[in-house]
């Protein structure tokens, strides 16, 4: 119960600090829906009973008013339909809009570069658990406190009415609902933890096993083992099934439960009101409605049971989110220090480390970019010339040394595009950018034509990752992009690589083209690429072992050690 | 599930006599109507038999619910079972393939939504069906006015939902695709996180990510406020039904509403009994509209199923490995020799063909390299040679043996395969090498993996690779598909497709002398357009950018 709380607060702080009136009229709905049902049932009890007995005789019946309780049922009928479609638009709508709050802080969460860094390291399939985590998240509020207050409030609402015809009936049915509204679901939910876990990783598993037998279909195929991971498919299923018919039971368990406790409940009451009635404590009419209230508060408990089997699939995935969640504001990246005059970075004694690593990844790097200097570093994979340039873009911070450099904008090497229009995956690098400028941009990628070719030009939506265009036209869009940064100082890391010699020469020419004065840092391991640079740094282990500026000895064979094309 | 659901509509049944033993006992009470003594029962006993009756039902009802779960997770099985196998089956040629993301999708948590459909749609559905004609049938002896009231409220339930339902369905369609969005888009975004730093655009993205969750969420309200009005109609017409049942029953026992009851009086038993049944009518609809959405997610998920289950191009002999699996010895097989008669091959739709009428001869123990641009049907040769799809024309002949759909499963062991993005498997660098074969054991896949130069990955980290071979350099990844099928001795044939591509020239030169030295007294084809390791090879066999044409 602690841990349950410990592991649903920060995401609980976050939905309530959005919404929070919205949240608390759902709920407020949702009880009155289930109030209006007690009602309902009770009046119309009370209702039938009493005019029987006043139907007895002819005075009686006439001096009945039969019009205030018969307007009362009417108004609880169309209260209670009123109350539960406003309960349901009310619920979604505050849920929605908590998720999306949620969604925005999850990704400024994610956005410092240490999590950002260890976001990217993480194979799709963890981005998939994300979301599968974030859509549990609903249940809090949908399955969990909703229906609780609403079953509560029906547990109350039958104690004070039975209350009123005998304290000690009203407390005992209290207490009995109440109870069975906190002992059922807490049994459920303690019961289901282990199998909802494992159903959570089991279905991962699923999941990547299908992955491995369709991405890895060739090799499989080759190794005879596709047989094999089909039936590997097979067993995770069989596990599934297994902790499936659990839960099942689980679930039918704790729904027989609420049925028998119901049913008890209604035998016990109407013994009661029987012997209270028989003792005229009470009249026939009173018990009448006792029975009936009974009858309708049992029905909103069956609904906790859900929020209760799913209550440790959604703790894993507030625990997972958590740490993303926390409130501090995410400290203002701290303005790299400025190079001396005429300098475009400079590098002193610099070392780093990756966290945990063992070895230094850099160790004892001192460098000096001049303002419209190129410098390739080059050198096998693994030496460090990614990370080089990450410094350079404050991506990464330096165990020991110092580090300035001017304002700088990194070309990735993977091209990334979005899901969203041409003009916006441009307006990522300046939202401010007019169309004219949009375009020169695309001029200078040499990607014009091809964009006014399209039906709707600029406003062409782009696919998943930016599907529908070619790897070549998509790295002049990631040019472009790189074109609407008027930054002094250009990163790119190896950035035509995948491309075949002719597109790769024309984008390194058209880069070269728009330099005008800036320094250029690549990062390659491409003939193509070094060529246009005025210096070589080789790295190797993370240490820089040469570094020949053109028509130094030494600069011609290092470019001939080059891969070509 | 016949039965599970048959049992369910008993369960809800049993609450006729609960109903009635209640009435009875309230009738009495009022001192009308017949007294529970008049029938054997005092209010003890009849409040024992509710219980009684309540127990059995709740009971009743979860054994039934259980069997239809049973039955309709084993149909799940079933489903993802036959999906998977087509999966297997499937050429990697097949245009139509899905991505491993998407099938691994609808493997697994798409297909789940068949259960709750199977399981609580169609039993529900039935309920929603007897129950409420039980009931009306139940009352109608004792008062037709009431069963009218039931009777009328009942069928323009349909009517109603129907009309609004079908609003909501062309609203929902026109949004539907938006709904998943919002994932999608913040999924988007993650990945390419790294970008959005670079150009300082995190806030500004933030921003926009919350804008378009909000517009979503006001499109997804437009639809829901129809969708829910019309489960709101339906509860309109519970509540109304109850009300009037209450009303029409209170007047009548007054006499002013004297019809109704066969030219009798109700009593207070009877009018009792027939209010308890008012909600029970209802509730099997009321159960009906709320899982109507398993009911749409269960079909598309059957649907995608099914999708998936479909096959248009498959490998040659792809349940070849199904039997003897673990029966097979590693012992080296002679290299084959290797003729291809006539190949013709198209893709599905295209208008050229990418090998037409191909011929090549290579001796047992040829190293040759099939030189070319990308898209001269390089890969594609190497996979009709490897039997991974059917040639249109000829015939591919290993050591003298005609590939064909009983032998492919068998020859497909002699080759080795290397492409050029090798697949990481989930799971640590032993399995990736082992691929859990039997025949291979752990101290031949540690020799492999060394022989490929990839000891110090398995001594530095806890050679845990993730999907996608995260941590893992390309050239890597390529070191650990040699290892894995150096690791079996029995290959004696070896297909490499373009394995020095995107490599560094060190790596490059490393990997083609790996290549190579695996290559001794194997046959190797490879397919490239690096020319260093073309010129490494016996032979090249130069391809033109069009079509193949014959060439050695």
């Amino acid at each position: 119960m602690k841990a349950a709380w410990h592991d649903l607060r920060p995401v609980l702080a976050v939905l309530l600090a959005e919404r929070r009136p919205m949240l608390a009229a759902g709920a407020a709905l949702a009880a009155v829906t289930v109030l209006a049902g007690v009602g309902l049932l009770g009046l119309s009890g009370w209702f039938i009973t009493a005019t029987a007995i006043a139907g007895l005789s002819t005075a009686t019946a006439l001096a009945f008013d039969v019009f205030a309780p018969a307007a009362a049922i009417r108004f609880l009928a169309i209260a209670r339909t009123a109350g539960r479609y406003g309960e349901r638009l009310t619920t979604h709508e505050a849920t929605l809009s908590a998720l999306a709050a949620l969604r925005e802080k999850l990704f400024r969460g994610w956005a410092p570069p240490g999590a950002a860094r260890r976001l990217l390291e993480r194979p799709a399939r963890l981005l998939f658990r994300l979301t599968a985590d974030i859509d549990a998240l609903d249940s809090i509020y949908l399955r969990i406190l909703v229906p609780f207050l609403a079953a509560f409030a029906a547990a109350a609402a039958t104690g004070l009415v039975l209350a009123a015809l005998n304290p000690w009936l009203g407390l005992s049915a209290f207490l009995w609902l109440a109870l069975l509204g906190l002992i059922i679901p807490l049994r459920t939910a303690a019961a289901a933890l282990a199998p909802g876990l494992r159903r959570a990783h089991l279905t991962e598993a699923l999941r990547t096993r299908t992955i491995d037998l369709v991405a890895g279909q060739t090799e499989l195929a080759m190794a005879a083992r596709l047989t094999a991971e089909r039936h590997a498919i097979a067993r995770t299923d069989r596990r599934l099934v297994a902790t499936d018919e659990r839960l099942n039971r689980i679930e039918t368990r704790a729904s027989a439960a609420f049925g028998i406790a119901g049913a008890l409940l209604l035998a016990g009451t109407l013994y009661v009101a029987a012997r209270l009635a028989e003792a005229n404590e009470i009249g026939a009419p009173a018990a009448a409605l006792a029975i009936l209230v009974v009858f309708a508060a049992a029905e909103p408990f069956a609904a906790l049971k859900r929020g209760a089997v799913e209550l440790g699939r959604t703790r894993l995935a507030a625990r997972r989110l958590a740490p993303r969640l926390k409130t501090d504001p995410v400290a203002p990246a701290r303005p790299p220090s400025m190079p001396p005059n005429r300098q475009a970075a400079r590098l002193k004694s610099v070392d780093f480390r990756y966290p945990d690593a063992k070895r230094l990844c850099l160790s004892d790097i001192s460098l000096t970019l001049t303002e419209g200097e190129t410098l390739a570093v080059v050198g096998p994979s693994g030496a460090g010339k990614s990370t080089l340039l990450a410094l350079l873009a404050d991506e990464a911070t330096p165990e020991a040394g110092e580090i300035a450099h001017s304002p700088s904008v990194l070309l990735t090497q993977r091209t990334e595009l979005f899901q969203d229009t041409l003009a916006g995956n441009l307006q990522i690098a300046n939202p401010d950018a007019s169309e004219a400028r949009l375009w020169r941009a695309l001029e200078a990628a040499g990607l014009r034509a091809d964009v006014e070719a399209l039906p709707s030009a600029l406003e062409t939506r782009l696919g998943e990752g930016g599907l529908g265009l070619s790897g070549g036209q998509a790295r002049r869009l990631s040019l472009a992009r790189l074109f609407l940064r008027d930054t002094p100082l250009w990163l790119l890391d190896e950035p035509t690589e995948g491309l075949d010699g002719p597109t790769a020469r024309e984008i390194m020419r058209r880069l070269k083209g728009q330099k005008r004065g800036r320094s250029l840092v690549i990062s390659t391991h491409l003939r193509r690429e070094a060529e246009i640079a005025d210096r070589l740094v080789i790295l190797e282990q993370g240490q820089i072992v040469a570094a020949p500026r053109r028509n130094e000895p030494g600069f011609e064979q290092a470019l001939e050690a080059l891969r070509p094309d | 599930m016949r039965l599970g659901a048959g049992l369910q509509v008993f369960a809800a049944l049993l609450w006729l006599p609960q109903a009635a033993l209640i009435a009875l006992v309230i009738g009495d009470l009022a001192g009308q109507g017949p007294a529970p003594e008049d029938v054997g029962l005092n209010a003890a006993t009849a409040a024992l038999a509710v219980a009684a009756l309540g127990i059995v039902r709740a009971l009743l009802d979860g054994y039934a619910g259980r069997l239809c779960f049973g039955r309709a997770r084993a149909i799940l099985s079933e489903r993802r079972a036959k999906a998977a196998k087509a999966l297997a089956a499937r050429s990697p040629l097949d245009s139509g393939r899905p991505a491993s993301g998407v099938a691994a999708s609808i493997l697994g948590e798409q297909g789940e939504a068949i259960v709750p459909y199977l399981s609580r749609y169609r039993p529900a559905r039935l309920k929603a069906l007897l129950v409420p004609l039980a009931i009306v049938l139940t009352v109608f002896p004792v008062s037709w006015a009431a069963a009218i009231v039931l009777l009328i409220a009942a069928p323009l339930i349909p009517v109603f939902m129907a009309l609004i339902g079908w609003r909501a369905q062309a609203a929902s369609e026109a949004q539907l695709a938006g709904l998943g969005d919002m994932n999608g888009f913040l999924l988007d975004r993650l990945r390419g996180l790294a970008t959005i730093r670079a150009m300082g655009a995190v806030d500004a993205t933030a921003k926009r990510l919350r804008q378009e969750a909000e517009t979503l969420r006001a499109r997804t309200m437009a639809v829901l406020r129809i969708a829910f009005l019309s489960s709101a109609v339906l509860e309109l017409f519970a509540a109304l039904g109850v009300a009037m049942v209450a009303v029409y029953i209170g007047f009548h026992l007054l006499g002013q509403l004297p019809f109704g009851a066969w030219g009798g009086r109700l009593s207070l038993g009877e009018g009792l009994f027939v209010l308890l049944l008012a909600p029970a009518f209802f509730e099997p609809l009321r159960d009906l509209s709320s899982i109507w959405h398993d009911r749409a997610a269960g079909e598309a998920a059957l649907k995608a199923l099914d999708d998936l289950s479909a096959i248009d191009l498959a490998l040659l002999d792809a349940d070849a490995d199904d039997a003897e699996d673990s029966q097979r010895e590693g012992a080296r097989a002679p290299a084959p020799a290797l003729r291809l008669e006539n190949l013709s091959f198209a893709h599905a739709g295209a208008e050229q063909a990418a090998i037409e009428d191909f011929s090549l001869s290579v001796e047992a123990g040829e190293k040759i390299a099939l030189f070319g641009p990308s898209g001269s049907g390089k890969s594609t040769l190497l996979a009709l040679i490897a039997g991974l799809a059917p040639a249109d024309g000829g015939r591919v002949l290993i050591a003298e043996q005609s590939l064909d759909e009983t032998n492919a499963g068998s020859l497909r062991r002699q080759i080795a395969w290397i492409g050029q993005t090798p697949h990481i498997f989930a799971g640590d660098l032993m399995s990736n090498v082992t691929l859990r074969r039997p025949w291979i054991g752990r101290d031949t896949a540690r020799r492999a993996l060394a022989a490929a130069g990839l000891s110090h990955i398995l001594a530095g980290r806890d050679g845990h690779l993730g999907e996608g071979g995260i941590g893992l350099s390309g050239g890597e990844a390529l070191r650990v598909a040699l290892a894995r099928f150096t690791a079996d001795p029995g290959n004696s044939l070896i297909l490499a497709d373009e394995p020095t591509a995107h490599l560094d020239s060190e790596t490059a030169e490393d990997i083609a002398d790996h290549l190579l030295a695996f290559a001794k007294g194997r046959t190797l084809i490879v397919a490239t357009h690096d020319p260093l390791l073309a010129h490494r090879m016996d032979c090249i066999v130069y391809l033109p950018k069009s079509a193949m044409r014959a060439v050695a």
